[in-house]
């Protein structure tokens, strides 16, 4: 008997192979443990959304895998806490340098570290990118087009969407679509924002979000405590963690963690034949048959930029100098507003409702591309951020704070453009373990600037709509994608449309790195798909 | 302006807008890691480790004025700033033209004495409250020239301190009491939250005393 709906992942148990009531994931003493000198099938640089995903689906197919990842194996009964400041674990925190006109605070506003990656402290906003965004070049005349269209991946949202799974209403943009799980009831913070948006004639729906609405495997329900940003210890919310990994490792994928991956190591014939990584300060090397870089946005370029070799003197899949180039941001600018009734904005899950109206270009705009909105609702350390960004210190830090309970805050995400000079580069300070640092380099450009604007302007609007006795607005950035860009030639990218890096044949990058363009989606869902997709292309060859 | 004092557990300076909630009297609510950490805030303040006594005390200061600290009891913000700085903790980025967070934390005490002593006081720390507060109000406007700040973006140094400063405080359950936050939420997490039968509040959060608003108040005070 198939227990749950049809909709539950038919080869994918994760959920099945978690405890009903301990957190951590129950299946470690049965993992596969790699020697050195064993050549995998294949090495995957990093637990995230990319990795996760890739390597659960290799494993099922029999390759034999082994994830390097930096940070720990969470457990999140015995690792996380139900606090704010007490969550800085789970970000990652070592240096990175960063300039340009617009600087992108990193650490817990877009950087992840440990299995799961930045998915385990993601609000869980999971939308579809959009069919147009595979071809913004052609339509809009900015950014680049994907070597893929959206039919190429739709499928594989489909499959992640069951996985996660994904609560929400019916999604009318884009290519529409229903969620596996309804939407969850909207607390009363969302509510004023809907009722806002509503009477300036804007769209709004619930969802969609990767929180468990109902039964699904041994993942409880969500309780409602506010705290996505700071690890689910619930199990409720979607990570790799809990939704890929644990059906890895039953077939046969090792989980190594505190290993940081510093080169990516080509043999005699440019092939690549494994990877060097440091584990409790030793230096060792993983061969493999092939390997994944699943580092994300910065670490996937600084690692493909510290390999460099003879063959490849300014970086694997540099030869162009595309490597580092194009990282995005999405310009998430939050206007928070003040109501006389109390709103407790810290209850029920920060990403409640949003909406997709003004995603597409509109030319009487002024600009190209679009932007969501979405609710956000910040805990005291970041409600603080918003209100000392708005220059408030002292007395008035103090009385914005105690009048927390009164506001709640809408954010918009704006498809800012792929940029060449928005780059990361090796930096000449080194790390502990001797690998350069990564900076960050980052500046937004016209289009952005409109595009930021005008959606400040729509915020604005619906609070008005909404009766909001005052507002406050602070600009900020979030998400990254790029880097390691997916094109049609070695001269515009580093990797063809099946995600190999150019003219190297078993080397791979599976993660957010490989995007054109963005969208005005959070880019975890489209990561996952990518890596999905990139596995149904491998499956049973092996390299 | 009148903040009630508080009645029921700890605030800053005992004053409140839900007087007699306290979010400490639900730490059997709590799971046990969550407990230890929170727990610890208030009964293991940690000793000051990486400033020296000098800066210690200077900082010190400045943080006070950074959050109206003004009266005991005080969330002692600077304990938390030295540990973090202390272990070697950072937030993940470093703009390029500051230098290292407690190379910019070092350089602030020093700027900060710098000005007091520009107007005869000993250092920082003895200048009176409102001496201190328009040395802070420059701080916070990017207005301080001359000596060490000349070797800073100063609007950066500010956002890079304050940001340490935020978290210290509004981590600390008596600002939670201050501000009516519910706390750690596990495991048992939230039913009222905005449903029309049960209302966005639980039967033990805190209730409203007072219902100023801040934007009108930092008016009517001439704040900033």
């Amino acid at each position: 008997m198939r227990k749950g709906s049809l909709l539950m992942p038919a080869d994918n148990d994760s959920p099945f192979l978690l405890h009903p009531h301990r957190r951590g994931l129950q299946n470690l003493d049965r993992m596969a443990r790699y020697r050195d000198e064993d050549v995998v099938d294949l090495v995957v640089v990093g637990a995230g959304a990319g990795g996760g995903v890739l390597a659960q689906r290799l494993a099922r197919k029999g390759w034999r895998v082994a994830v390097l990842e930096k940070g720990p194996l969470w457990d999140p009964d015995r690792d996380w806490v139900s606090d704010e400041k007490g969550s800085g674990d789970l970000y990652w925190t070592e240096k990175r340098i960063v300039s340009g006109s617009d600087p992108i605070e990193m650490g817990k506003n877009n950087s992840g570290i440990g299995v799961g990656g930045g998915m385990t402290h993601f609000a869980g906003y999971v939308p579809r990118l959009h069919p147009s965004d595979f071809e913004v070049r052609t339509r809009d005349r900015v950014g680049a087009d994907w070597p893929i269209s959206y039919l190429d991946l739709k499928e594989s949202f489909e499959r992640i969407e069951r996985e996660l799974p994904v609560a929400g209403e019916y999604w009318p943009w884009g290519d529409p679509h229903g969620y596996p799980h309804g939407p969850h009831p909207v607390a009363g913070a969302a509510a004023v924002a809907w009722q806002g948006a509503r009477n300036y004639g804007i769209e709004m729906r619930v969802g969609p979000v990767a929180i468990t609405n109902g039964v699904f495997g041994n993942r409880p329900h969500c309780i409602y405590r506010g705290f996505c940003l700071e690890g689910c210890k619930v199990n409720a919310k979607a990570s790799p963690l809990i939704t890929h990994v644990p059906d890895a490792i039953e077939h046969g994928c090792e989980i190594r963690p505190g290993c940081m991956v510093t080169r990516v190591e080509l043999d005699d014939g440019g092939r690549a034949a494994g990877v060097v990584y440091v584990q409790d300060g030793v230096e060792r090397f993983q061969r493999a048959e092939a390997v994944a870089v699943c580092g994300y946005a910065i670490e996937t370029p600084r690692l493909l930029l510290n390999s460099a070799c003879a063959r490849h003197p300014h970086g694997l899949g540099n030869d162009a100098d595309v490597v580092g180039r194009y990282v995005m941001v999405q310009g998430a600018s939050q206007t928070a507003a003040r109501f006389p009734q109390m709103l407790r904005m810290y209850k029920a899950p920060p990403p409640e409702i949003s909406s997709e109206q003004f995603y597409e270009t509109d030319e009487a705009r002024g600009f190209a591309r679009g932007f969501s909105i979405q609710t956000i609702s910040p805990l005291p350390i970041g409600w603080a951020e918003h209100v000392l960004a708005e220059g408030h210190w002292g007395p008035s830090l103090r009385a914005y704070m105690r009048d927390y309970n009164h506001w709640t805050v809408l954010g918009m995400l704006g498809e800012l453009l792929p940029l060449p000079e928005n780059r990361v580069t090796l930096a000449d300070e080194q790390d502990a373990n001797g690998m350069p640092i990564a900076h960050f380099n980052y500046s937004l450009c016209e289009n952005d600037k409109a595009l930021i604007a005008y959606g400040k302007r729509i915020l604005a609007e619906i609070w008005d709509g909404a009766d909001a006795q005052d507002t406050l607005t602070i600009d900020r950035y979030a998400h990254l994608v790029g880097g390691a860009r997916m094109g049609f030639s070695p001269d515009d990218s580093v990797v063809d449309a099946t995600h190999r890096v150019w003219g190297i044949d078993n080397l791979f990058v599976v993660d957010g790195s490989v995007l054109p363009t963005q969208g005005a989606a959070n880019p975890a869902l489209a990561i996952m798909a990518l890596a999905d997709r990139c596995a149904g292309l491998l499956a049973d060859k092996r390299l | 302006m009148k903040v009630p004092r508080q009645r029921n557990g700890t605030t800053p300076q005992m004053v409140g807008r839900y007087p007699d909630y306290d979010v400490l009297s639900q730490t059997t609510h709590w799971d046990e890691v969550t407990r230890r950490v929170v727990l610890d805030r208030v009964e293991n303040v940690p000793p000051i480790r990486f400033f020296t006594d000098a800066e210690a005390e200077t900082l010190s200061a400045f943080c006070d004025v950074a959050t109206a600290q003004d009266d005991e009891p005080r969330i002692p913000v600077l304990a938390y700033v030295d540990e973090k700085l202390y272990l070697g903790r950072r937030d993940g980025w470093h703009y390029h033209d500051v230098p290292d967070d407690d190379e910019v934390w070092r350089r602030v005490a020093r700027g900060l004495d710098d000005e007091a002593r520009a107007k005869s006081f000993g250092s920082f720390a003895a200048a009176p409250y409102e001496e201190q507060h328009g040395i802070v109000h420059r701080f916070s406007r990017a207005e301080l020239h001359g000596g060490v700040w000349d070797t800073l973006n100063v609007s950066r140094a500010f956002t890079v301190v304050m940001r340490y400063v935020v978290q210290a405080f509004y981590s600390h359950p008596w600002a939670w009491n201050e501000i009516g936050f519910g706390g750690p939420a596990y495991p048992r997490g939230y039913g009222a939250f905005g449903s029309p039968h049960l209302g966005e509040r639980e039967s033990w959060e805190g209730e409203e005393a007072i219902h100023d608003d801040p934007v009108l108040l930092t008016e009517q005070e001439g704040w900033e």
